[in-house]
């Protein structure tokens, strides 16, 4: 298991230079730069070299590359072009907020998405599957930037319970964890009810059925063991999403994070914030299918059989 | 036993009663204000390095000069000012008693400090101080500039917040920090604390007695704290005003404001807007290399329908290309480009394209079929298909192509758009040496404008005026002469809208400022 886990984990390395070039290019394809979001009226028309010199943007597209490699590989991000910032603080102010919200909405859309469809695989084809199914329909289809904005008016506008915006303390974090929750929910119910579903037709719970165990003993602990293993791996998938996917919502809601950052720096073209902000999501990601491939390896012993 | 528990009991309770009213008082002291959209994301409050900044910059710092509702120049640190006849110096009566935040004093030796550190820093607004040479310190209260060439311009820099008067020794111990963690101006407020994308907290500084001339208080700010916070999504910076969550929003958009004054308790002040609202009209490329075509098309749109139809009314049309609070925006009526369809019908039929049958003009049996550019946030669109109608209604069908935001002036690069809708933010007639002069075809040039005689005028504007009257002139006749040879269509100014709740503020009226900023703060009010 531990070789597998060194293994599987230099693999990430080609992929992460992959990944670094494939970011650098796009980047450096998509019209504009950020020397006009710099160039201020009044200012001369020789500005616009003089900028490019100052910030290495007028050196050849594969040394500013290598150049940036290098200096990401001994942890230096760079300083922000246009926000005047060192990357990493910037980086470093929006990255617990986006954990918070991404985390929170993680763990809520696990906990009552497993929870809801373990009760709509045990009552297949009865009202509650019905009801639970209805309901993951309407949330999956949902953009968050409606269910938003319609949390805020029922919660804070009519009710008063919650704070309309902001990121000040847990009661600001409510609405947001529940609108980005609530579409995550919905995927999370689907997969466990029908694997669920799928599960209890092998021929391994026939056996436990005949030799007279309980049938919500067999469900809970055998089934739904196995029917674990394709959520796990989901909501690892899921973890790089948690961190750059709540654009929208952190948007909505007025909170700081690691999207919106990216977002306004891909607006102003601030190479160093976007390169620094794809890579981390990437990174993200990365790491996601990684801890899903050795969690289900962990969790399957037919996989770690066709390892060893 | 259980009188004294009682005795405990109703002390604590007298106490946490008068804690909550001190607390009452002090939230009656305070006020919460949503930034404009366009200044959320912010990320320094260092005037020297920042390529952006926000309405608290203009509170923790003061300047050497300010601006009235006029755009005229007032005293501010600086209390009278000479400059040579020549140009070539410029001295500076500076205000006595004056402090920074840290306590260090505010005198000549630290405006000579501020411009020397502005002309060594690395970065792009270093522009504004080019022309001086060096600073002498004639006595404490008495600073003299002595400059390269003559700078008419230089009380516009020195109004601007990218000019904003920093402490020179903490700029130079913080260091990266300077703006982020700590931050010392002379101004009317301090910050407290900074969380970039997320919220500013400034408090009262309570040894301000310097406001600006164009201030009715001249002394410390009634409100004791101001949050300001960064809502980028409109909608919700509404609901945040409509729930009493903040006291005011810096920018309201065209289609909240309804709904702000629908509310009992809110109401909208306006002030005069710095954008201007065009058409660019690319000059190099046919038809629009004919005058005539440019003048057809320029005054087939019809600004007041504009005004009424896309804006609600709300705003004034624009009829040449700067803000009329603009010295250099009175050009002589001939000069004026206003919507006259005749004139539009004339020019058209005069360059030959006669009316064909479809309602579109034909010349050598081509259509008169050109495109029109504008970028996909929704107000643009909505103005673009305006124009669109307007520009068929004399015969010229214009196509529409819509580019995000933040790739059209890449777009703008390539030199090949007809005509497109655009706006622009700036308060100083060297927006028309910014957008026309012949050496930045494309982009800002847009229009591809570049004609002798203009760069022979933008030279007198930009380099050959010795003081302020004689630049002001310069450029009135340089914005007169672009506006003959239509290179662009004025449409509209807009107006800056201001949503608050009135049963928490009360706003300075009439407000002596161009913009809703530093004297507009120390006047506010917060009622108890």
């Amino acid at each position: 298991m531990l070789a597998y886990a060194i293994r599987r984990s230099l693999m990430l390395v080609p992929v992460f230079l992959a990944v670094s070039v494939i970011i650098f290019l796009i980047l450096h394809f998509i019209p504009g730069d950020p020397i006009d979001n710099l160039l201020k009226v009044g200012s001369s028309p020789t500005a616009r070299a003089e900028i490019e010199a100052r910030y290495g943007l007028d050196k050849p597209l594969p040394v500013q590359y290598l150049i940036w490699l290098g200096n990401v590989l001994t942890g230096d991000l760079g300083t922000a072009i246009v926000a005047r910032r060192p990357v990493i603080d910037l980086i470093g102010q929006a990255l617990p907020h986006s954990l918070a919200l991404g985390g929170l909405a993680l763990a809520f859309s696990s906990i009552v998405g497993i929870t809801l469809g373990v009760i709509a695989a045990l009552n297949r084809d009865r009202w509650p599957d019905r009801a639970i199914m209805g309901g993951v329909l309407v949330g999956s289809t949902m953009p968050s930037f409606w269910l938003g904005l319609m949390m805020m008016l029922a919660f804070s506008v009519w009710l008063g319970w919650f704070p309309v915006s902001g990121a000040r303390g847990w009661s600001s974090l409510v609405l947001p964890v529940l609108t980005i929750g609530l579409g995550g929910t919905a995927l999370v119910t689907r997969i466990t009810r029908v694997s669920m579903i799928e599960v209890a037709q092998k021929d391994f719970v026939t056996l436990l059925h005949a030799k007279g165990l309980s049938p919500l003993r067999i469900q809970l602990r055998h089934v739904l063991r196995h029917a674990l293993i394709p959520v796990v791996t989901i909501l690892a998938l899921r973890i790089g999403w948690i961190l750059g996917g709540a654009v929208t919502v952190e948007v909505v809601f007025a909170r700081p994070g690691l999207g919106t950052l990216l977002i306004k720096a891909l607006a102003q073209h601030d190479y160093p914030v976007v390169q620094a902000s794809l890579l981390m999501l990437a990174m993200a990601v990365m790491i996601g299918t990684l801890l899903g491939d050795l969690l289900q390896a962990a969790m399957d012993p037919r996989v770690r059989a066709a390892l060893a | 036993m259980t009188k004294m528990f009682r005795k405990t009991l109703l002390a604590a309770s007298v106490s946490l009663a008068a804690l909550l009213a001190a607390q009452g008082a002090a939230r009656a002291q305070e006020a919460t204000i949503v930034f404009p959209t366009n200044e959320v994301g912010a990320t320094t409050y260092n005037p020297i390095k920042a390529t952006m900044l926000n309405t608290a910059t203009a509170l923790i710092f003061d300047r050497m000069v300010s601006q009235g509702a006029d755009l005229s120049y007032q005293p501010w640190l600086a209390e009278s000012w000479e400059e040579a006849p020549d140009g070539m110096a410029w001295v500076f009566h500076l205000k006595p008693g004056v402090t920074f935040h840290n306590g260090e004093p505010f005198n000549a030796a630290t405006v000579k400090a501020w411009i020397e550190l502005f002309k060594a820093t690395e970065g792009d607004n270093t522009y504004m101080v080019e022309a001086i040479a060096s600073v002498e310190v004639v006595d404490d209260a008495t600073v003299k500039f002595v400059m390269s060439r003559p700078e008419p311009n230089l009380l516009y820099n020195l109004s601007s917040t990218f000019m904003s008067v920093v402490e020179p020794k903490s700029y130079a111990a913080l260091g990266d920090d300077y703006g982020v963690t700590e931050v010392y101006g002379t101004g009317p407020f301090k910050l407290e604390s900074f969380a970039i994308g997320q919220e500013t907290v400034l408090v009262r500084n309570d040894a301000y007695a310097w406001g600006p001339a164009v201030a009715a208080n001249k002394g410390a700010p009634k409100v004791a704290k101001l949050t300001f916070r960064e809502i980028a999504e409109d909608s919700t910076a509404f609901l945040e005003l409509k729930t009493g969550g903040v006291d005011m929003l810096l920018s309201v958009p065209s289609d909240l404001l309804g709904e702000i004054t629908a509310e009992a308790n809110l109401a909208v002040l306006t002030l005069p807007g710095q954008d201007v609202w065009y058409m660019p009209i690319n000059v190099t490329k046919a038809p629009f290399d004919d005058i005539l075509v440019r003048e057809a098309a320029a005054k087939a749109i019809n600004q007041d329908e504009i005004l009424a139809s896309v804006f609600g009314g709300v705003g004034s049309v624009a009829d040449t290309f700067l803000i009329s609070a603009l010295p250099e925006s009175q050009v002589s009526d001939s000069a004026k480009i206003k919507y006259d369809p005749a004139r539009a019908a004339a020019a058209l039929d005069e360059a030959g394209w006669a009316m064909g049958p479809d309602g579109v003009r034909v010349k050598d049996g081509q259509p008169l079929k050109v495109t029109l550019w504008t970028q996909g946030d929704s107000i643009f669109r909505r103005l673009t298909e305006v124009v669109q109608a307007q520009l068929k209604a004399v015969g010229i069908e214009a196509e529409i192509t819509t580019f995000d935001s933040s790739m059209i002036r890449d777009q703008y690069k390539t030199g090949e758009q007809q005509l497109a809708v655009r706006s622009y933010n700036w308060d100083n007639a060297d927006i028309v040496d910014w957008f026309f002069g012949g050496d930045r075809l494309g982009y800002p040039n847009v229009s591809m404008f570049n004609d002798p005689k203009a760069e022979e005028l933008r030279t007198a504007a930009m380099a050959g005026a010795k003081n302020m009257s004689e630049r002001v002139a310069n450029f009135t006749a340089y914005h007169e002469y672009v506006l003959t040879q239509f290179p662009m269509a004025p449409i509209y100014q807009p107006v800056t809208s201001i949503g608050y709740n009135t049963e928490r503020l009360v706003l300075p009226s009439p407000l002596n400022a161009p913009s809703f900023g530093s004297v507009a703060f120390i006047d506010m009010e917060v009622k108890e």
